[in-house]
């Protein structure tokens, strides 16, 4: 530890700043940026690199390791960066996507409103600015005001749909303002609101915010004839009476300045009942739109992000099933799924070796990126790569940097065959109320794969198949089972709509695709025997035997075939690796820190961490050499939720003492120096300390308050357990 | 009392699979509550014990031997401490991909952050935040990172002339807002301009509330500031909402116990064998006086002022309090003001003294720097 700080005295300038700067950033002209000097020494690397015959001293290998290391960190992190702003870009595209409608809407009634705020009057620029009311009629008064229902009970997944919306209008030429709750709240009161307000419309904000400066404002040639709408996202956590001042005040004016609202709502219509006054209610000209539902927003995006992989990065079984269990029992937002996806991420290319030949993906000729990037790998990592256990015991092991290229490129072929596969799987189930995330999860299942795979299959590597066929079949291929028996029972309409789409999906697999065309030839030789099928319903069943089979079984059989050919998972494909992240507990452990539970386990099992001899010999008592905050939890555990301050002080003295005479009795006995500080029974004052400080450590972590006035003997717990 | 803290142990150790943890932890809860003091009996048996029966130390002696406690386990915690250090690179990763680093565990984990950010940070200009404190100005803080951003973009615009290159105002004295949207615009490509606000401590007493967490969450997401911090509490994450954890702080969650003594940030701690265990603290304080009547907090006031002004002295004579009260018109007579004492007193918002020259003082026992900030809150 290079200068301790904690070595300092307690206090030292350090610990008693609120803040400090520790040091500024380290001369940023002195370094060139780095990514352009890496690239450029990978260049140079090029032909020696893979014969380490270039006999090196060990102290140069190590220095080349190390620089090498950092380089290709450098290179990994990189790859992160573009990886996911391609991952979130398509997402951001998928969920403007699916609002487009509901934005279309809305700027359709900002039009609509404004126009009909204009057909009441057309004031000019003065008398915009003159503080009087322009008309005195109710009607005009009223400001026009769209309720969104944005059916979420959390409030995060709408703020990105309100700021995809804000620059939607804004680009369609409105005004725009947005209000938070937390402006509009007691404490900034309406003056703050307003301020706030100028603050986003006007580029300099007077001294004296007041209506007009923005009537002024709004008479600029370039400002006048455009709405202003003032978007506010989470109309439940308003102060109702903060609002309704506003509403008042500015319904006033609407005439003049054109203001309207678009508010949003989690719960139910009756919101802005319950919350706004019923004089301000009346100054609102409301209409309902509604957001879609967050179910459909989750399939459109497991299908953009994970199904069809845009950016080469994708997820193992576990870490799927792990995503859904935290979207469902967690709290259902998309926000967090997102972000728990992008940790998953992260942790990949921080873990990951090899993680960055995920760029390969985005590059245009991904094949000759891979081969550049091979031929330039140190030995280490390409020992590394061809040790990777989906891949260590392929056929023809000749280990070329062809192999390479050819393995991943067959990987990404068959990633996107089995994505295509999947969403026929889901087109399928859809109708049958089926969750792409569901069906997702098992499709990527490596047991099922197991379960279903023929014996001689060509895709998956010998080695997953006997690893994996050792685990117990997994409970479940329950959605597929229920996509196979929703297609025999779809009708003929959707059936056939259904093949439409399926031909769309296949268009990269010739021989599905012609399967699909065959099918769909035939149902239009159906559709024209329809007639006379009805005619003859007996006779018909009578044939079914031989190749007119009901279209639902047809389409049923080469579904199920089609699956058990392409759907391979990615877990069964050599290379697999260096594109999918498989470490579940990593991504657990960095995304739901579990302070409650693991800061007691550390205190009760000390030991486990610190690993030292003297306290795990002791077995089953506390023993006085633990921790002494250790100690004093242990014995908390046998008190109440109160705990005698007395009564602990002196089984903690106890404790102590007893250590010290035994330590005593032993460095009597054996003159070994173990122990050699052989200490007098501690002192009264030493033992208070530390229990005091014990104590004190526990009310920093939390686990005990502190004594009430009324009962000054009790400290009580308050963490029992996780 | 021994043998049953060992069966504690027992059933804590025994167990090493996760069920049994958790059966553990669910049955100490039980037990908890059947021990409950509920009946007459048990109620007289839990209070059997009083501190006062024990031969507590005097409280100088107490303070002096505290910072005499011997380590335990020296060679283990620093292995331990040692050890994260294989994960440095690893943390350094995750701040570039732009989430934020949040170290929770048993122990003070300030060195091994210091040393995180001073040996593997050097290309980030840090700022420590020491949460543990009971007083912090936040807009301090943020007005210094803003300050550190101008004058980089300064520096960067004298090699090339022509640009406005004026502040309309310092920013201390601009509004929290105008910092914040400062901050959000600054953007840059260039990995050497990031600012790491190093926190530690961020559910520490002076950072608890919504408002100073709100604060921070809005700076830690400004596209240059990157930010690492510890938290010590159980509850910690209660202090965030979802908007806070999925957009602003991005949280990456680091188990990393290193049973290092919390040696500062205990400091400000009461002992709990020493003042009771239930110091003053400047929320207390509010409460009461805040349910006083406003002649009363002013008597409260010339007293926290002359505290202020008089640091050194060891507390304002009842006879100058008296007379300051009366010349304020706050008091009409002696007994007025031994009223309001009384009730100080009886608060514990004002202890007595006597002076060196045989006169009664009264002091307040806050910190100036509480006490300044109760006078804030008060006002």
């Amino acid at each position: 530890m290079a200068a301790p700080p904690g070595d300092a005295p307690l206090t030292a300038a350090n610990n008693i700043q609120p803040f400090f700067v520790l040091h500024k950033a380290a001369a940023a002209a002195a370094s060139s940026v780095p990514s352009s000097r890496a690239r450029r020494r990978i260049d140079a690397s090029l032909p020696s690199s893979p014969n380490p015959k270039s006999a090196k001293r060990s102290r140069d290998v190590d220095v080349q390791d190390e620089e090498d290391s950092e380089l290709y960190e450098q290179l990994r992190l990189e790859a992160f960066h573009r990886t996911w702003s391609k991952i979130q870009s398509t997402i951001d595209e998928v969920l403007r996507g699916i609002n487009l409608k509901l934005f279309d809407q809305v700027l359709q009634w900002a039009q609509e409103s404004f126009s009909a705020v204009r057909a009441i009057a057309k004031p000019c620029h003065a008398e915009v600015q003159q503080p009087y009311p322009l008309l005195t009629d109710v009607i005009c008064r009223r400001i026009p005001t769209s309720f969104v229902l944005t059916k979420n009970a959390e409030f995060v997944d709408d703020i990105t749909t309100f700021r995809d919306l804000a620059e939607h209008l804004q680009s369609n030429g409105c005004h725009l303002a947005k209000l938070s709750a937390a402006e509009l709240s007691v404490k900034h009161g309406v003056g703050g609101c307003f301020r706030s307000l100028l603050r986003q419309l006007l580029s300099d904000v007077p001294d004296v915010a007041d209506v007009y400066s923005l009537a002024s404002w709004y008479c600029e040639a370039e400002n006048y004839d455009q709405p202003i709408v003032i978007i506010i996202d989470d109309l439940e956590q308003c102060s109702g009476d903060v609002l309704g001042e506003l509403v008042m005040m500015l319904s006033e004016w609407v005439i003049k300045i054109p203001i309207f609202f678009v508010m949003g709502i989690a719960t139910t219509l009756d919101a802005p009942k319950k919350l706004l006054s019923s004089e301000a209610l009346q100054r609102l000209d409301s209409c309902k739109l509604t957001l879609g539902s967050p179910s459909d927003r989750m399939n459109a995006l497991v299908e953009a992000v994970l199904v069809k992989p845009c950016a080469g990065f994708c997820i193992s079984h576990e870490v799927a099933t792990f995503l859904r269990n935290y979207f469902f029992r967690h709290d259902g937002t998309i926000t967090s799924f997102i972000s728990a996806l992008k940790l998953a991420c992260s942790k990949h290319f921080s873990m990951e070796p090899l993680s960055f030949l995920c760029m390969g993906v985005l590059e245009e000729d991904c094949e000759e990126f891979w081969r550049g990037k091979f031929e330039a790998l140190p030995q280490v990592i390409w020992k590394y790569a061809f040790g990777l256990p989906s891949c260590s015991s392929a056929k023809n092991s000749s280990n070329s940097s062809n192999d390479m290229v050819k393995g991943l490129s067959n990987l990404l072929k068959l990633q996107k065959d089995w994505g295509s596969v999947l969403l026929c799987l889901y087109e399928a189930g859809r109708h049958d109320k089926v969750q792409l995330l569901d069906i997702f999860c098992e499709a990527v299942n490596p047991d099922l794969r197991t379960q279903n795979a023929s014996n001689s299959d060509l895709f998956v590597s010998k080695v997953n198949s006997e690893k994996l066929s050792g685990v117990k079949p997994g409970s479940g291929d329950v959605f597929m089972a229920q996509v196979m028996n929703a297609i025999r029972y779809l009708p003929m309409k959707t059936l056939l709509h259904v093949l439409e789409v399926w031909s769309n999906y296949v268009k990269g697999i010739s021989e599905i695709n012609e399967k699909v065309k065959e099918l769909q030839s035939t149902t239009i030789d159906a559709d024209s025997a329809r007639t006379a099928k009805e005619k003859w319903t007996r006779r018909s069943t009578g044939s079914a035997g031989n190749g007119t089979a009901p279209l639902n079984e047809k389409a049923a059989m080469l579904l199920q075939d089609v699956t058990r050919k392409y759907l391979v998972p990615v877990e069964c494909l050599p290379f697999h690796e260096i594109i999918c992240f498989k470490n579940v507990s990593v991504l657990q452990s960095a995304l739901i820190g579990n302070p409650r539970r693991m800061v007691q386990l550390d205190l009760l099992k000390s030991q486990s961490h610190l690993k030292c001899s003297c306290c795990s010999r002791s077995g089953t008592a506390v023993s006085g050499s633990l921790h002494d905050t250790s100690i004093m939890c242990n014995l908390a555990q046998e008190y109440g939720d109160v705990i005698n301050l007395h009564d602990w002080y002196i089984s903690f003295e106890g404790i102590i003492n007893s250590t010290n005479s035994k330590v005593k009795r032993k460095s009597y006995g054996s003159p070994s120096k173990k122990k050699s500080k052989s200490t007098p029974p501690e002192s009264e004052a030493m033992i208070q300390a530390r229990f005091c400080r014990a104590v004190t450590e526990m009310q920093i972590t939390g686990l005990l308050r502190m004594p009430s006035k009324r009962r000054p003997d009790l400290v009580q717990r308050i963490a029992f357990g996780s | 009392m021994a043998p049953r803290g060992g069966r504690a142990a027992a059933a804590a150790s025994s167990g090493s699979e996760d069920e049994e943890e958790e059966a553990g932890f669910s049955r100490s809860y039980f037990l908890a509550k059947e021990k409950e003091p509920s009946s007459g009996k048990k109620r007289a048996r839990a209070a059997a014990g009083k501190l006062s029966d024990l031969n507590l130390v005097d409280e100088q002696v107490l303070r002096a031997s505290l910072s005499e406690i011997p380590p335990k386990h020296e060679e283990e915690v620093e292995a331990l401490t040692r050890s994260y250090k294989d994960q440095y690179r690893n943390w350094l990763f995750e701040l570039r991909c732009g989430f934020g680093l949040l170290m929770y565990g048993f122990g003070s984990k300030k060195q091994l952050l210091e040393d995180f950010a001073s040996t593997t940070l050097t290309d980030f200009t840090v700022i420590v935040i020491n949460g543990y404190l009971p007083s912090i100005n936040l807009k301090q803080v943020i007005a210094t990172i803003a300050e550190m951003f101008w004058d980089q973009t300064k520096s960067k615009r004298k090699r090339q002339p022509g640009t406005r290159s004026q502040l309309s105002q310092p920013f201390p004295s601009q509004s929290f807002d105008d910092i914040i949207s400062f901050l959000k615009r600054q953007t840059s490509d260039d990995v050497d301009d990031q600012v790491c606000l190093l926190i530690h401590n961020i559910d520490g007493p002076a950072l608890r509330d919504a408002e100073s967490q709100q604060c921070l969450a809005q700076v830690s997401c400004c596209p240059q500031v990157r930010v690492v911090a510890s938290t010590d509490h159980v509850n910690a994450p209660l202090l965030w909402d979802k908007k806070m954890v999925h957009t602003q702080y991005k949280w990456s969650w680091y188990h990393v116990p290193t049973f290092a003594p919390y040696k500062v940030e205990c400091v400000f701690y009461p002992l709990i064998l020493a003042s009771g265990g239930h110091a003053q603290t400047t929320k207390t304080a509010l409460v009461v006086l805040q349910s006083l009547t406003p002649n009363a907090q002013s008597v409260f006031r010339v007293l926290a002022e002359y505290q202020l002004a008089n640091e050194k002295e060891e507390g304002m004579p009842v006879s100058s309090l008296y007379t300051k009260c009366r010349e304020r018109f706050l008091v009409s007579s002696q007994v007025t003001l031994n009223s309001h004492l009384t009730e100080f007193k009886d608060h514990d918002l004002v202890k007595i003294r006597k002076h060196s020259d045989g006169q009664d003082c009264l002091r307040i026992p806050l910190v100036s720097d509480a006490l300044e900030k109760l006078l804030q809150e008060l006002a």
